[in-house]
């Protein structure tokens, strides 16, 4: 996701000042998988800024969280409902909500408002496996619509309604019997990049 | 070699990252710098067999990272590991690399001539910037195996049985270096044709204390090449 967003927003092109970006994460392991985002975007010289409102218990994911508070990312403590300062202050908005496990009710809460602001945000939104609230094989309907999609291992079915600029898949890692088994025929990754655009969708 | 051993220290226990998350991205940056310097298309053996000798530490924990990352990059590596430790970060190192077909040898190729027949580059994975003392076996013989290999050697942070800090004259000479983190002390030693820099994950508050003084890497680039 972090290689991504530069291939899809390269530094000189950002329209603001500062290279701000605002990283919004949910409770489980799509918003884990922002977190050490984030944290790779603060790296390559980007100035993230998290929203983490429902934070995990779990041990490996409070760790990334100390781990972007120690290189000093800030945090902030409520998602303005105001949608022109969301679009004045960043760039874009790595959403890193919900992912293809959001079955649970809970937790929906919180990311049911925020899901909301972020309908009418008018800054690009780049989306991490699942656009946030979409139904993972269906796809959405009034859902948010992202600029960018990101499917980790492989793109999801709800894929295919995606409408957005670029779709890029992150799953170098797979082994080959996983990719064999599963019949998932990834596209070449060029040279040794860990990411690759798909072709656009129009 | 105690500030590297700091800096470590400062990252597991203050940034609390963990070994595992460190080893992925030390690991890919080696297998990147290797894919830059070595591409599968310059090889003179049939195919780009690369053979990955792993030490008993961390850096053969690298060097099994290293070894699944050449195999996704299309090369074809081969894992000689003596020395396994009881731990599940290795273990499970290692399943990964089985998983992938990559073959672990029962035995090291005894003579220098039948590495270079078989395999296009060796990976020295054995010591890293802990290393200190003695040399234990088996890697005395395999460092005096190697020594003689006329293929090229590429090694993960520290050429293994060099001094950390100065080196060693009459040691292994390798072909490539990659720096971990920062170039330790022994690195003024090197007089190999590629010498990276990888594990692009120091935060600039600690790359600010230490004074480590980091040149950029490229875009969004793990590895950066030094010489």
């Amino acid at each position: 996701l972090s290689v991504s967003s530069p291939q899809a927003f390269p530094l000189p092109s950002l329209p603001r000042k500062q290279p701000t970006v605002l990283v919004v994460c949910g409770p489980a392991q799509n918003g884990a998988i922002g977190l050490v985002c984030a944290r790779h975007l603060r790296i390559f010289d980007y100035e993230p800024t998290i929203f983490y409102p429902k934070r995990s218990s779990d041990p490996l994911y409070r760790d990334f969280t100390t781990q972007c508070e120690k290189m000093d990312i800030p945090f902030l403590s409520y998602l303005p409902t105001e949608v022109q300062l969301i679009n004045d202050a960043y760039n874009a908005v790595v959403d890193a909500v919900l992912g293809a496990e959001a079955e649970a009710a809970e937790g929906r809460e919180p990311c049911a408002a925020i899901l909301a602001t972020l309908k009418h945000i008018r800054i690009p939104i780049v989306s991490l496996d699942v656009p946030s609230g979409w139904d993972v094989e269906a796809g959405s309907s009034g859902g948010i619509s992202p600029d960018v999609l990101v499917s980790l291992a492989a793109p999801k079915q709800c894929a295919r309604r995606f409408l957005g600029r670029q779709h890029f898949v992150a799953g170098r890692f797979l082994p080959y019997d996983v990719q064999k088994k599963f019949e998932l025929n990834p596209p070449e990754y060029p040279g040794t990049e860990c990411v690759v655009a798909l072709r656009a969708p129009r | 070699q105690e500030e590297a051993q700091a800096i470590d220290q400062e990252l597991f226990t203050e940034y609390k990252f963990s070994v595992d998350q460190l080893m992925e991205l030390a690991g890919l940056s080696c297998a990147t710098a290797i894919a830059k310097a070595y591409p599968p298309s310059s090889f003179t053996t049939s195919q780009p067999t690369v053979l990955v000798v792993c030490g008993p530490g961390n850096n053969g924990g690298d060097g099994l990272v290293c070894a699944r990352h050449l195999k996704l990059y299309g090369y074809e590596p081969a894992v000689y590991y003596p020395k396994r430790p009881n731990k599940p970060l290795f273990e499970g190192l290692t399943t990964q690399c089985q998983k992938m077909d990559i073959p672990f040898l029962p035995e090291f190729p005894g003579e220098a001539e039948l590495i270079d027949e078989v395999y296009g580059l060796v990976v020295d994975a054995i010591f890293g910037f802990s290393f200190k003392g003695a040399v234990r076996e088996p890697f005395g013989s395999i460092l005096g195996t190697l020594q003689r290999v006329t293929a090229p050697i590429a090694s993960i942070d520290v050429p293994s049985g060099w001094d950390v800090e100065k080196g060693k004259a009459d040691g292994l000479q390798p072909d490539m270096l990659v720096s971990l983190t920062a170039p330790k002390k022994a690195a003024a030693h090197f007089a190999g044709r590629y010498h990276f820099l990888g594990g692009r994950f120091v935060p600039p508050a600690l790359e600010k204390k230490y004074a480590l003084n980091l040149p950029p890497y490229p875009g969004t680039d793990c590895v950066l090449q030094l010489s």
